[in-house]
């Protein structure tokens, strides 16, 4: 599959401003460099999670689980076993997170729909409960991920200081990134990719053409439990502290999934710029206002009226946003129209809810 | 030019700009401890004197902002900002004034720390959360600016999380503090020798973890033969409903109850155990039930005759006619916000203070604005007055103050829960020497 010239250009641009975030996050006080990189991390499990939604259709509200599993796994080897090889906690956490992610789905996949989605933020908040009630997780305090004697996990045995930790860990990041979302790629556009979008639109019709659907399903939600095991264990260096609350807590769940909302679901990069931009709006919104909690929900008001198909996905060609957008430019007039369009939308709606109201107190007579 | 220099010798073996900083310092520490207007006099003389930068002070405070935390949490951020505005009626430190931005901790602790770095603040106050602070004080030690943490109060932060900390320090007292003074309250209230059962209805997370723990500990010390913990229930943060266990406590009856229950819960807790007649059944014994002062209804407050810590701070102890920096603080907290200022009010007072007195101090004597390094160097080992008294930041970055509980009782005249018959614990009698761990202290005893 060749990639546009257009959106080559778009993904190198993309790539660029990753690249320079820490140099970005010098320049102005507002933009951290923690911030982006927890946007990153939340982002790329939504990107997991999206292999779910985008392909099979199944809505996880449980995703935050391997995130977590992986962000303890990093967090109890070091604080209790004292490892402090970044890659072997890396590699740790992947692990575990991609185990809890094929014992959930095994679990879980027997249904599908509502109970699917049920089934999952139960798992999700069972492990929740679990951790938060044991000593050995630190209960709500947490553990920290800060191994030896350096007090921080190294590369390649490397001790760096503080900022220079966070750039490298960034960096770190960012490779297993772009190394993740070439292979969501190659997944996403591979003959298992095509099965996984036979088995979204009809389960029954996939398994009758001998699609082994629910062998598929279960290994494509193992995939999406790695991404959130790597994220998890990403998460765990960064911060250095893990904690359920952030990590594993039910809106957690939420987040992820609203992210890959967000950035548009359609899309492969959308739940990764989903992420950056959700974290980034609740991180601005606290400073901002008491009711920052607001913010997501007008947000996802906004993006289910104006931007349906996400960020990602309205600046596709084609999109409903671009189209507009085109004819706004070729005739700026054509924004009284939509606006008279709108008010006669509000006082048709009113009119019948008007109707209704009679019919309902004085009958259809 | 020197002929009209004073010397040092005709001013006490001071300069002129060392004497008024000095006499800065002193200012902000008289005003911080709330005696401005005891000693009188203005102390704006000092401003623009000392060898500092012209720009104000850039201060952070994290806390809970909004949601049922914030029942603590705005306490503190009322406490920090009178401490900020009569360092700045008192002439700034060495003429600099403070500026206080406040941010809602939520759960991003670190992020609201390197944010407050990263936008050059010269000190940063919070969190209230134990959790928040156990991920945070790494974090503070290696980025270097001094945090006084306003609460944050779990036991094993100095013990074990940052064990030979730097750059972080903590204000308030901590758990042990406040669990030790509730069993010895216990045990000479209701008498060692009618105390043979304990339970405990405590928050379901490490700080009522933590707080149990030290209490069932040293209430097996303090009384001859232990004690029997007949119960112990973790309700979640909010619940609301605490049925299952009151009612096992009117199961069990033992002879004391203890809670750690804060803000909020400390309602719920209280409005069901009296609908269901617990407090004819045991003696409530708490840390720091006094936090849900303005939640409180008479009824409940007399049933419970419940005995409350406060921390580090009691409002009306000693008694206001005698001791003005209370009565002024108390008056400043009613006027200004309509509360009742609790000892999280303190919190935020107190770290502030804290600070501020140590850099007046600091500017004394280098004759300088001091670097992050020696403002924590002269944190360590630092003592100065608040409204609740005297305080000492410990070598081991801890604040020791006095710890206070009473009886809970109601009062017309504050329309109000009160604390009568109160007790002040000096910091040795409820905390452990320097290196030696809380848990080591009780089982030694």
């Amino acid at each position: 599959m060749e990639l546009p010239p257009r959106r080559a250009a778009l993904g190198l641009l993309g790539l660029l401003l990753l690249v320079a975030v820490p140099d970005l996050a010098k320049l102005s006080p507002g933009l951290q460099l923690r911030v982006v990189h927890e946007g990153v991390l939340f982002g790329l499990a939504a990107v997991g999670l999206n292999l779910l939604l985008r392909h099979t259709r199944l809505v996880s509200f449980g995703h935050a689980a391997f995130f977590g599993t992986g962000a303890y796994t990093a967090a109890v080897l070091a604080s209790h076993f004292d490892v402090t090889s970044m890659l072997v906690l890396l590699a740790a956490a992947t692990l575990f997170g991609t185990l809890m992610a094929g014992v959930v789905g095994y679990l879980s996949l027997r249904h599908t729909g509502l109970y699917f989605s049920l089934l999952t933020l139960a798992f999700g908040q069972l492990l929740y409960a679990v951790v938060i009630g044991r000593g050995y997780f630190g209960s709500s305090d947490g553990l920290a991920v800060r191994p030896g004697e350096a007090n921080q996990a190294l590369l390649f045995g490397v001790e760096f200081g503080s900022e220079v930790y966070s750039v490298v860990v960034y960096y770190l990041t960012v490779l297993v990134v772009l190394l993740s979302l070439l292979v969501m790629w190659r997944v996403a556009n591979s003959p298992f990719g095509d099965a996984l979008d036979a088995i979204g639109q009809n389960r029954t019709r996939a398994r009758f053409i001998g699609i082994p659907v629910r062998r598929y399903v279960l290994a494509a939600f193992v995939v999406s439990g790695i991404y959130g095991g790597v994220a998890g264990g990403m998460y765990g260096l960064v911060q250095q502290h893990v904690r359920p609350e952030p990590t594993l807590y039910f809106l957690r769940s939420g987040d992820i999934l609203f992210m890959a909302i967000l950035g548009g679901f359609r899309t492969l990069v959308g739940p990764l710029v989903g992420g950056i931009v959700l974290v980034f709006l609740q991180d601005v919104g606290r400073d901002v206002t008491n009711y920052f909690d607001a913010l997501t929900g007008i947000v996802l008001v906004a993006l289910v009226y104006g931007f349906p198909r996400g960020i990602v996905g309205s600046l596709k060609a084609g999109s409903p946003f671009r189209r507009r957008l085109a004819s706004l430019r070729a005739d700026p007039s054509v924004a009284g129209a939509w606006l008279r369009g709108a008010w006669n939308a509000v006082v048709d709606a009113a009119a019948r809810a008007g109707e209704n109201l009679r019919i309902i107190i004085f009958g259809v007579n | 030019m020197s002929q009209d220099t004073p010397t040092d010798e005709r001013n006490g073996g001071m300069n002129r700009r060392t004497m008024l900083a000095a006499a800065g310092g002193t200012a902000v520490a008289t005003a911080l401890a709330g005696c401005s207007t005891l000693l009188g006099g203005s102390q704006s003389d000092v401003e623009g004197e000392a060898d500092v930068p012209d720009e104000p002070i850039q201060a952070g405070l994290q806390t809970f902002t909004e949601g049922a935390a914030a029942v603590l949490g705005l306490q503190a951020q009322h406490g920090a900002e009178l401490a900020v505005r009569r360092i700045n009626d008192a002439g700034g430190i060495a003429g600099r004034e403070m500026e206080l931005d406040t941010v809602h901790e939520a759960d991003a602790h670190v992020e609201n720390y390197t944010q407050f770095v990263d936008e050059g603040k010269d000190v940063t106050f919070g969190p209230i959360s134990s959790g928040g602070h156990a991920a945070m004080a790494p974090e503070v030690e290696s980025q270097g600016v001094v945090n006084v943490s306003t609460d944050g109060t779990v036991t094993t932060l100095y013990e074990g999380t940052v064990e030979d900390p730097t750059y972080s320090f903590r204000f308030q007292n901590y758990d042990v503090m406040e669990c030790v003074t509730a069993a010895r309250e216990a045990v000479s209230r209701v008498g060692a020798d009618e105390i043979d059962t304990i339970a405990g209805i405590n928050p379901n997370y490490a700080f009522g973890q933590d707080e149990w723990k030290f209490f069932e500990l040293a209430m097996n010390q303090l009384v001859d033969g232990g004690v029997d913990s007949v119960y112990e229930g973790f309700p979640d943060l909010g619940a609301t409903d605490m049925a299952t266990h009151i009612t096992e406590i009117n199961n069990v009856q033992p002879d004391v109850t203890f809670s750690s229950q804060w803000g909020g819960d400390v309602t719920t807790m209280m409005n069901q155990a009296s609908a269901n007649g617990m407090f004819g059944n045991t003696q409530l014994v708490g840390s720091v039930l006094y936090s849900a002062v303005d939640e409180l209804e008479r009824n409940v407050v007399e049933e419970a005759d419940a005995i409350s810590g406060s921390r580090n701070w009691y409002w009306g102890f000693p008694d206001r006619s005698r001791w003005a920096p209370n009565d002024d603080t108390f008056g400043a907290a009613r006027d200004e916000w309509d509360i009742v200022p609790t000892a999280h009010f303190m919190s935020g007072y107190g770290a502030v203070t804290a600070w501020a007195t140590a850099v007046a101090k600091l500017v004394d004597v280098i004759g300088g604005w001091p670097s992050q390094d020696q403002i924590a160097r002269g944190l360590e080992g630092h003592g100065f007055y608040t409204p609740a008294g005297y305080h000492v930041m410990s070598a081991g970055h801890q604040g020791k103050s006095n710890a206070f509980s009473g009886r809970m009782a109601w009062s017309e005249e504050v329309g109000a829960a009160v604390l009568e018959d109160v007790n002040a614990y000096a910091p040795q009698e409820v905390s452990p020497p320097e290196g030696t761990t809380a848990e080591e202290w009780v089982n030694g005893w």
